[in-house]
């Protein structure tokens, strides 16, 4: 049997390939390949890394592992929650990487990356065995830090709806089922953790629902911050002139438990009823990443040339499982900056030289404070080679000025535009 | 405290999506950032942040409005991606971006684009 063939049956066999057809583009790379990369997780980040391996390197095979059979978007799932989109229009399919990229889908859940073996085993299927493995995990949740959420039923009833997709829709028929009147209580842990304006777009789309469908009914934000994250002075202008009444913000409200019986939010001195909970409880790098966690049991640490992990090498790590450098946001926009950094980094590294010594990052992050109005927070980050970190660039980036309808239209462009780039 | 270090500060807080304790850390010494890559690879890797906004290679999405890069006249793109630098074309996003690239990365950037077919 020639080898391409193997590789086909092993992967049929074992692991169950996500697209239908095998391009043969992609099979005479695979006969020649100089190397394997797998990468561990299709969200914006390691969909955007297979992508732009295979684009830079077609002799470079490469395997991406992800359970889920679609790809749905975070970013504008909040409009779901909202009323104003629809989960399909924030679902993708991953099968375009396949067709035209010649990346090989494996839809399993990685149960461990194995660095002295270099395989990632799988849930159901046989490992697979690599060069480099690129870890794209996305966050996962301290459970620990909110007892009563250690619990099927408990989980099923408080949601957090902070991984787009069942949990996201079922916030939204919570919201449709609370009767005018009720209140939508929204916990915030501290920083970091993914998407820091994205609680308070959340505010501001259940209000807009609120406000058209059940006016007497409001939304209360318990947030363990200080103040607000992200552009604080933006929301705070919108939640008054929007939503006058409506939205009640508390600084300085950690949550420390939930009573889900009763529906209420247990804070360090007080205790917080409401009709619908929306807990988001703190968070960590997710959890396959965990041999490469390096600080407080939490977050990654990498070289930002190589973002390969400053503690086992030939293993490179992508997204908001990171230790932020200084002002870097956990945003979707980020994630795709370090998947196709890291995969320029993975080619060169694979081809014998350096990865790029000063490498860029940009991020623009839209949040929508109704369904026609809109606001940024944009930043640029370039390599300090005195700390070897990124950090942003003075005089660039910023916020929007004001809530406007022309970024609404371009968050939605945007959407487009980094679906595109991390899946077609 | 300098105007430069002033406006870090103020992008600092506005975006604070790793910590206040990293946005102090951040901004003292000035940055001392890495000379820009212009070699064939450095460029692509630079032309690619343009990507999420503008489409792989500058071929934007079905559907969206957002400027095609691929294909343009490098001469005008420079010309107006630096105009974007200054704060002379109006702009939600784009003078912010452009303001964190040295005018040499922006013709740089422009002459890539150029030759990429629409």
């Amino acid at each position: 049997m020639p080898p391409a063939m193997r590789r086909r049956q092993f992967l049929k066999a074992g692991a169950g390939v996500l697209a239908a057809g095998f391009p043969l583009r992609a099979a005479a790379a695979a006969r020649r390949a100089k190397a394997r990369v797998a990468v561990v997780g299709g969200g914006y980040a390691g969909a955007t890394a297979a992508k732009y391996l295979r684009m830079l390197d077609p002799a470079i095979e490469v395997v991406l592992v992800e359970p889920n059979e679609a790809f749905v978007s975070c970013p504008l799932s909040n409009l779901v929650i909202g009323g104003f989109r629809t989960m399909a229009y924030i679902t993708r399919e991953y099968g375009t990487l396949a067709s035209r990229h010649g990346v090989r889908l494996v839809r399993d859940r990685a149960t461990a990356v194995d660095m002295d073996r270099r395989q990632v085993r799988l849930a159901r299927g046989d490992a697979i065995a690599f060069d480099r493995v690129i870890v794209a995990p996305g966050i996962d949740f301290m459970w620990e830090e909110l007892p009563a959420m250690n619990d099927a039923e408990a989980r099923r009833k408080v949601l957090h709806a902070w991984k787009a997709g069942p949990q996201t829709a079922a916030l939204r028929a919570q919201l449709e089922a609370m009767p005018n009147g009720g209140v939508l209580a929204i916990s915030i842990p501290e920083l970091p953790y993914r998407c820091p304006p994205a609680p308070y777009e959340r505010a501001c789309q259940a209000a807009a629902y609120f406000k058209a469908a059940k006016p007497r009914s409001k939304v209360l934000i318990l947030d363990a911050n200080g103040d607000v994250t992200s552009e604080a002075a933006l929301f705070k202008k919108a939640w008054s002139e929007l939503y006058a009444g409506m939205i009640e913000y508390r600084p300085d409200c950690r949550a420390v438990d939930v009573d889900v019986r009763t529906r209420t939010v247990k804070l360090e001195l007080e205790e917080v009823r409401g009709d619908v909970l929306n807990v988001l409880p703190p968070m960590k790098a997710g959890g396959i990443a965990e041999p490469f966690v390096t600080v407080n049991k939490r977050w990654c640490e990498i070289d930002w040339l190589s973002y390969e992990s400053t503690v086992a090498r030939g293993a490179h790590l992508v997204g908001d499982a990171l230790l932020p450098a200084p002002v870097m946001p956990k945003s979707a926009h980020m994630a795709n900056e370090h998947g196709k950094t890291c995969a320029a980094a993975v080619v060169a590294l694979l081809n014998g030289e350096p990865p790029n010594p000063a490498p860029t990052l940009t991020s623009t992050c839209y949040s929508f404070v109704s369904d026609k109005l809109a606001v940024h927070v944009a930043s640029v980050h370039k390599y300090d080679t005195r700390e070897r970190t990124m950090k942003p660039v003075p005089g660039a980036g910023g916020v929007s000025p004001s809530m406007n309808p022309q970024e609404a239209r371009h968050a939605h462009d945007w959407a487009r535009n980094i679906w595109s780039d991390a899946l077609a | 405290m300098s105007p430069r270090a002033t406006g870090a500060a103020a992008l600092a807080l506005a975006i604070a999506g790793a910590g206040v304790s990293y946005a102090r850390q951040s901004h003292s010494p000035d940055p001392a950032f890495a000379t820009p890559n212009l070699s064939e690879r450095g460029v692509r890797s630079l032309a690619a942040g343009c990507a999420a906004c503008h489409g792989t290679d500058g071929r934007p999405a079905k559907g969206s409005s957002a400027a095609a890069l691929a294909g343009r006249g490098r001469e005008a793109m420079r010309t107006r991606l630096l105009a974007f630098k200054r704060g002379a074309i109006p702009a939600t996003v784009m003078g912010q971006i452009a303001a964190g690239y040295s005018d040499a990365e922006i013709t740089a950037i422009a002459g890539y684009y150029s030759k990429q077919r629409r």
